[in-house]
């Protein structure tokens, strides 16, 4: 068990392709902390370079109270658990599983004894003695994370290891993988495109963009707060809804004009935060779930009905998803499944005031987070 | 559906008899190996009658007389000498170049490759000097020279291969503790098996019928290989024994056949083994 320090650390590929820039990260012993980001945005250099897989340009990454730049992978006391599970395709399970044991010189008891018993608690006692060939993709999940585990690491790696899996293999997959951690009580460092994965299982989610750390926070803050406007994008499905509107001072209120219509927002809880950008360009956020349609809502928040036109009803089953017209600006909307609008319709709906997000027309920067 | 069938069987047949040209040579030499050798000049074509079966005669003739068995311990050291160089080392050699994206790689593999447009008789006479002069010219010696012959095509398989197997199965062996002798020799060459079976099996078959190259650089007076001493018998003891060149040329080929057949499926698996994503 150990945590993770990562200071200042940068990746440049040859041809000057910058991977990560000046990344910072203090993961402490025993987090589940989940590196997001979109295709291409540095978050498996971050793990392969924690792996020991890829050398550091520049900066320290500590793990534990150990400077681990020059450090050989098979010397960091990590376990990696990769996207195609990297099994060992000559191996049978019990040869994969206990291979790393073996190139560390182990005794066969004491190989024997952690392999059984981590295929014991994944289920996989069994399999032992196939050839990963003859395993279906849930089950190779399964070796390559009991790979991982015989070694008792201080710190478990796993490089998007649930992408591979169809839709209820991995709904299923990340419970247990939270499971897992709750029971080895050991750091796990995990990347993922995969938003939901994020949202459900980490501690803390580092959320990155172009090489650079966007935000790093729990999930529930990241959602509620996010720091720009990149973040609060990517964290939600669907996505937040941006429109361009001119905040006003409006009396002692706060508006924001769009589309010709303007919306003041809670008095009490816009401040002092705002008052450079009166008559400025900002950009509104405002969640789907934030968007209602039900009649008690808009009559009671008549001041910040709009009028749209429904383009796309989609029923979910617990939820329906409308997609909005509303002058130049789509919108999506997620309301209650018992809802009366469908598409073609033309209705007045009503946006929750209290929940929006501003953010800075200019550096994209969040001005406030209602 | 009929015009199908048709088709087909006129193709079958166009190919039946295309096996059996090849095939026929063969067992030309092989029942004129059973023939005394006077009958095999006047009818060559002919099968052993009583008057011109000679059993065994012609194999113990072959034999006894021209040191053939010697020259099959020679061949056998050769080839057994220069498969196992060609795998080893051009593996290794492949797997290098493909994993290290440096220009070097890329001018090695060309090279490599280019070595196999290369035809043999544009060098064999500056080959045969230099093998001479270095020394090269005991069976020993031979074994590095076939390893250079053999690097093209060995080279070219074996990083088609490598370029199949995903990278992470390497890295996840230098996280359990490999080094790269350990990587390869416990991970990449246990996966590369089906090309290491077809490189040998080609390898090995073309080292053993091989006339050309140990005639140029072998000291004839010491070492001879099957092909040679085949060729020895023309005019050896002033008249050509074709009797005893039958027997030993059956006895040179059963080998390879029996190899051939025992893996000829591994060849056609390792050949396409690479060719696409798995």
């Amino acid at each position: 068990m150990a945590s993770i320090s990562v200071q200042h650390v940068s990746k440049v590929y040859p041809g000057d392709v910058t991977a990560v820039k000046d990344c910072n990260l203090e993961i402490p012993d025993k987090e589940f902390i989940i590196l997001v980001g979109p295709s291409g945005c540095g978050k498996s250099t971050i793990l392969r370079m924690i792996a020991g897989l890829e050398e550091i340009t520049e900066g320290d990454l500590y793990i534990g109270d150990r400077c681990v730049n020059d450090v050989p992978a098979k010397d960091r006391d990590i376990a990696m658990v990769f996207q195609s599970y990297a099994l060992y395709p000559h191996m049978s399970v019990y040869k994969n599983m206990g291979f790393a044991l073996e190139m560390r010189k182990m005794p066969k008891d004491e190989i024997d004894r952690r392999v059984r018993e981590a295929a014991k608690s994944l289920d996989i006692e069994h399999l032992l003695d196939r050839k990963p060939k003859a395993l279906s993709g849930g089950q190779r999940q399964r070796v390559a994370l009991g790979r991982a585990m015989v070694r008792n690491p201080a710190v478990f790696l796993l490089d998007e290891p649930l992408s591979n899996l169809d839709a209820k293999l991995r709904a299923s997959m990340r419970t247990e993988l939270t499971k897992l951690h709750k029971k080895l009580g050991t750091t796990f460092v995990y990347v993922t495109h995969d938003q939901t994965e994020a949202m459900t299982m980490g501690d803390r989610i580092v959320v990155l963009n172009n090489g650079i750390v966007q935000q790093v926070d729990t999930p529930q803050k990241l959602y509620n707060a996010p720091c720009n406007i990149f973040v609060a994008g990517f964290i939600g499905s669907p996505q937040m809804n941006f429109l361009d509107a001119v905040l006003q001072k409006d009396g002692g209120n706060y508006c924001l004009e769009v589309n010709g219509d303007r919306h003041c927002l809670p008095a009490e809880r816009a401040g002092e935060e705002l008052k450079p950008y009166i008559g400025r360009s900002v950009k509104f956020g405002i969640r789907p779930e934030d968007i209602h349609d039900s009649d008690a809502f808009a009559a009671a928040h008549a001041g910040s009905l709009i009028d749209v036109d429904i383009d796309v009803s989609e029923p979910m089953g617990s939820e329906v998803f409308l997609y909005l017209k509303y002058g130049e600006f789509e919108l999506t909307a997620r309301v209650a499944p018992t809802t009366a609008l469908k598409a073609g319709d033309h209705s007045k709906i009503a946006v929750d005031m209290s929940r929006v997000h501003l953010f800075d027309a200019e550096s994209k920067e969040a001005i406030l987070n209602l | 559906m009929s015009a199908k069938r048709t088709k087909r069987g006129v193709a079958s047949l166009l190919l039946a008899v295309a096996s059996i040209v090849y095939v026929s040579p063969l067992f030309i030499i092989l029942f004129n190996s059973f023939k005394s050798k006077t009958y095999i000049n006047l009818s060559p074509f002919s099968l052993p009658t009583k008057e011109t079966f000679a059993g065994w005669e012609n194999y113990l003739v072959g034999i006894n007389n021209y040191g053939f068995l010697q020259s099959v311990g020679w061949t056998l050291i050769i080839t057994v000498g220069s498969v196992f160089a060609i795998l080893l080392f051009c593996s290794m050699f492949a797997w290098f170049i493909t994993r290290t994206k440096a220009w070097y790689s890329r001018v090695l593999y060309l090279l490599c490759i280019f070595s196999m447009v290369v035809p043999f008789q544009m060098v064999m006479f500056t080959l045969s000097k230099t093998a001479d002069t270095l020394n090269l010219n005991t069976p020993w010696g031979i074994i590095i020279v076939y390893l250079g012959f053999g690097a093209g095509l060995a080279v070219f398989l074996f990083s088609g291969f490598v370029k199949s197997i995903p990278l992470e199965v390497e890295e996840a062996a230098t996280i359990d503790g490999c080094g790269p002798l350990s990587t390869f020799f416990r991970v990449v060459l246990p996966i590369m098996q089906p090309t290491y079976i077809t490189v040998g099996i080609l390898q090995t078959m073309w080292i053993w019928n091989d006339f050309l190259l140990p005639y140029l650089v072998l000291d004839q007076k010491h070492y001879k290989t099957i092909s040679m001493t085949v060729q020895m018998m023309r005019g050896s003891f002033g008249r050509v024994d074709m009797g005893a060149i039958m027997a030993c040329l059956v006895m040179a080929v059963i080998p390879m056949i029996i190899f051939y057949l025992a893996a000829q499926k591994h060849i056609i698996e390792g050949v396409a083994a690479g060719a696409v994503k798995g």
